[in-house]
């Protein structure tokens, strides 16, 4: 029975999606075809529809939507040669032929038609011919490729991807000069025929993922797709989860990291975030730079990362608790210091830290929107509410800003936006944990988070992967960032059936050393 | 079958060795001493026997009905009629435990650190935080015990050094001074009442992936956890000495030993951070062989609607069955020890003979009819 629904439904998307013009040929006579277009065009006052003969025998039609048409060759590549020669024996062919333009293509249907006009392909329609000639002279504006502002790196290629899904793919296909690294594309979405490109590693990325992959993104069928947002919501594992399950990033290097170690990326035509599955938590705490600095750097960096996960999610809670329930373990002269502090604060630890909390997340939320020019303005006011007013009032003690100022600095170390966000919400809930029932509250509260990411997946990859389950081999880059010449192995939850990277024995030796100092 | 997830032998051990550690940790060192004095570092050794036979008792068990758990393969064994019956008082065996759990972890906390929280909020809030996990099945069980005891083991590790400078050896002495028979009487608490817990294996063994290793994982987690209670043993007994016996919780004063650099102390609640991650565990691993064997046992497709209701029952049980603290310890240290050897020993020896048995009958028939 479910075959045979999807079959029809599938039957009834194809009808819907032509609503317009269905499964049509062209006809023979071109009055015909150009008053059929017309009509489909009606009212779309940017398609141009200019006539002309070829020749001067055969009346001909050149249809396109001005400004995602490069005119200029328009005019000196297909019109010139079109309209200057005369006399030729005419066929579909010579026209073709004549015609100094590489990417050429013969249309039967008037559906076809209709997405090459729409996708910016001038169509040439001919009379008394059943076929369309498109021209591949699109020219759409775009913007010029720069370095994402939310991942900037120090030492690293400073391109990020653009909003053209074509200019996303050279990018990609630079860098992976392998014909293995396929690409499948997919139109989706009824009114704004987005296009979406599926790009893997033959060889190293699992057919079952990419099958997967497939199939989630042809399930999608919706008016629009606006961004790769709505992909990874309509696609990801456990929607009502706060954690990303997806990775996003605007970096072609990280993806084509990601791709040669078996993962599947998703771009959006219109929309410069990539979506890489599957994914784990750890994803999430690397970034390309730990690969750009020697191995032990690139290890402590992760490891302060890991502490600033815990800061950013326990730090105000342990606080609250300590200073509610536990006074005993805080030494005695640090606890004066703070009661001393706390003498005039009216409010009990719990409020204190949820007003600066809120407060700092809403300032920081401010920064975000706020052109460049007046963020300078948010944090002055922001040093000057959380810092200085707030405790010259009395209402915070200091104590709790400098809670509130670590617990900031320690979520900008996260690399990536999405997790950040995640765990800056979660220390809300461990907060009031915190002040009902102290570090008890706090461990209920870790335990239960732990229990949530056990029982997430990402595309059939468990979410604490190579921790719980537990995988020796890709612990290395869990645990620590391995020198580059020990990862022999692929990760193995996404390239079991091709798990060789390189070829061992790939550590530096001075081998020559006698040679270099021989003179 | 309900359960569909799979854990690895490694995650079945650490299950297996947090339920058992996780109480032993607290309140084993008290009653060893109280029977076998100086000598107590020996009884979980002696004990750690019994840990060794259930494990194959069960896995024997669990070898001739290999897909089943211990629910589901009791009727087969001995009848219907008398392997449901059978059934129902295991399920009341854990629900009882269950109850004893809760209530322990509730009196300790309520004792040691929230002297003014109700006792339904401690309680409560810890079993919905189980039930969550219980909801999650076998599978997250086993990942949360993989993500916690990795966590767990170390702190206590560097918890017992920090106390290195306080040990007085000759705690120790005189050692044997009544021969044996001291530490062995002092083996029977740990072996029924902690030891004995390790028969919740049968409710695992199934859902282990590896099927070579899960004997062998079994007799590991046996081993670490002898490796632990001879560690929180030493360390009563070096520091507290004879008074031990009277301390209900000597883990925690121990604790309260640790100072560094007069900057590190009051370390308790670090403790009971980590006792409570263990409890967790335990408390889960209960629950979920209760929920899960309730559904077997009823014949049910999914076990998940039962989570709540036995939760709840659980909770208000751990309020009935002991009034407080002592008539509890009371229980386990006389009744309790009978009922605990019963179902945990006896009953599953029983059980393996007639299995054993039965099989060997059925070979004959199969070859008489061949």
């Amino acid at each position: 029975m479910g075959f045979l629904k999807n079959w029809l439904s599938s039957k009834k998307r194809t009808k819907q999606l032509n609503e317009i013009a269905a499964q049509q040929n062209l006809t023979a006579t071109l009055e015909e075809n150009r008053s059929f277009l017309a009509t489909i065009f009606k009212g779309c006052s940017d398609v141009v529809f200019h006539d002309f003969t070829i020749f001067g025998q055969i009346s001909a039609v050149l249809i396109y939507i001005e400004g995602l048409v490069d005119k200029e060759k328009l005019d000196q590549n297909v019109l010139t040669p079109l309209l200057n020669k005369t006399g030729e024996p005419f066929s579909i062919n010579t026209v073709s032929g004549v015609i100094p333009v590489s990417n050429i293509k013969e249309l039967n249907y008037i559906e076809e038609i209709i997405d090459e006009i729409s996708n910016g392909h001038p169509i040439l329609l001919l009379d008394h011919q059943k076929k369309g000639i498109s021209l591949g002279l699109t020219q759409l504006e775009h913007r010029a490729i720069e370095e994402p502002p939310a991942e900037s790196v120090i030492r690293g290629p400073r391109e990020g991807f653009t909003e053209l899904l074509t200019i996303n793919t050279s990018l990609l296909r630079r860098r992976i000069k392998s014909p293995q690294l396929k690409v499948k594309n997919i139109v989706v979405g009824r009114y704004t025929r987005t296009k979406i490109g599926v790009y893997y590693i033959e060889g190293i990325a699992e057919k079952s993922l990419i099958k997967e992959v497939m199939r989630r993104l042809d399930k999608i069928y919706m008016d629009g797709i606006l961004g790769s947002g709505y992909i990874e919501e309509l696609i990801e594992d456990q929607s009502n989860s706060l954690f990303p399950q997806i990775l996003s990033t605007e970096r072609p290097d990280v993806v084509v990291s990601y791709l040669l170690e078996g993962h599947v990326t998703i771009l959006c035509d219109g929309n410069p975030v990539a979506l890489v599955v599957p994914i784990t938590l750890f994803s999430f705490l690397q970034s390309s730079e730990d690969y750009a600095q020697k191995f032990m750097i690139g290890s402590l960096i992760r490891w302060l990362r890991y502490i600033s996960v815990a800061i950013v999610l326990l730090l105000p809670s342990t606080y609250v608790a300590l200073l509610t329930y536990h006074q005993e373990m805080i030494p005695t002269s640090l606890l004066l210091t703070i009661a001393k502090s706390r003498e005039q604060i009216p409010f009990p630890a719990l409020f204190e830290a949820l007003l600066m909390e809120i407060t700092f997340e809403a300032l920081r939320e401010a920064g975000v929107r706020l052109p460049q020019q007046l963020g300078t303005a948010i944090s002055i006011v922001g040093a000057l509410v959380i810092g200085q007013a707030a405790t010259a009032a009395g209402l915070v003690s200091s104590p709790m800003v400098m809670v509130v100022a670590i617990t900031g600095v320690a979520s900008f170390l996260l690399p990536h936006y999405p997790i950040g966000i995640t765990l800056r919400i979660l220390r809300f809930p461990i907060m009031f944990l915190a002040g009902m029932l102290g570090l008890l509250g706090i461990i209920l509260g870790i335990i239960a988070i732990v229990i949530h990411l056990c029982s997430l997946r990402s595309f059939g990859v468990p979410y604490l992967t190579p921790i719980v389950p537990m995988v020796k081999q890709d612990l290395k880059d869990v645990l620590y960032r391995s020198p580059i010449w020990a990862r022999n192995k692929r990760p193995h939850s996404t390239s079991k059936q091709n798990p060789i990277r390189q070829s061992p024995g790939q550590k530096p030796e001075a081998e020559n050393e006698e040679e270099l100092h021989s003179d | 079958m309900i359960e569909r997830g799979k854990i690895s032998a490694l995650q079945m051990a650490m299950i297996l060795h947090s339920t058992i550690a996780a109480t032993a940790l607290l309140a084993m060192p008290s009653v060893t001493m109280k029977y076998a004095h100086q000598d107590m570092w020996l009884s979980p050794i002696w004990a750690s026997l019994g840990g060794f036979l259930i494990v194959w008792i069960t896995f024997q068990l669990h070898k001739f009905y290999p897909k089943e758990s211990f629910i589901e393969y009791v009727p087969r064994i001995i009848g219907r009629f008398l392997g449901s019956i059978f059934a129902f008082l295991y399920l009341f065996f854990y629900w009882i435990i269950l109850g004893d759990i809760v209530r322990e972890y509730g009196e300790f906390l309520i004792t040691n650190f929230l002297a003014h929280t109700p006792y339904s909020v401690i309680s409560g809030s810890m079993l919905l935080v189980c039930a969550y996990a219980v909801r999650g099945g076998v599978e997250v069980i086993g990942r949360s015990a993989q993500f916690f005891v990795p966590i767990v083991m170390p702190l206590f590790l560097i918890v017992l050094l920090l106390l290195i400078p306080d040990l007085k050896p000759q705690n120790m002495l005189p050692m044997f001074e009544h021969g044996l028979k001291p530490s062995l009487i002092g083996a029977i608490p740990p072996l029924s009442a902690f030891y004995g817990e390790f028969f919740l294996i049968s409710f695992l063994y199934p859902y282990v992936s590896d099927k070579q290793n899960k004997l062998r994982w079994g007799i590991y987690s046996v081993l670490s956890v002898v490796w632990t209670m001879l560690l929180v043993s030493f360390s009563t007994l070096l520091i507290f000495g004879k008074v031990g016996a009277h301390l209900t919780y000597p883990l925690i004063g121990v604790a309260r030993y640790i100072s560094l650099a007069d900057f590190l102390e009051h370390l308790e609640s670090i403790v009971a951070a980590i006792w409570v991650l263990s409890m967790f565990i335990k408390m889960t691993m209960i629950y979920y062989a209760l929920s899960l064997g309730t559904a077997q046992w009823l014949k049910l497709t999914d076990y998940r609607p039962l989570i709540f209701p036995i939760g709840i029952l659980s909770l208000v049980l751990s309020i009935w069955t002991v009034p407080n603290l002592q008539v509890l310890s009371q229980f386990i240290n006389s009744t309790g020890t009978i009922y605990f050897l019963l179902m945990q020993y006896l009953i599953p020896l029983l059980l393996l003979i007639v299995a054993y048995f039965r099989r060997k009958q059925n070979q004959k028939k199969v070859a008489e009819q061949a």
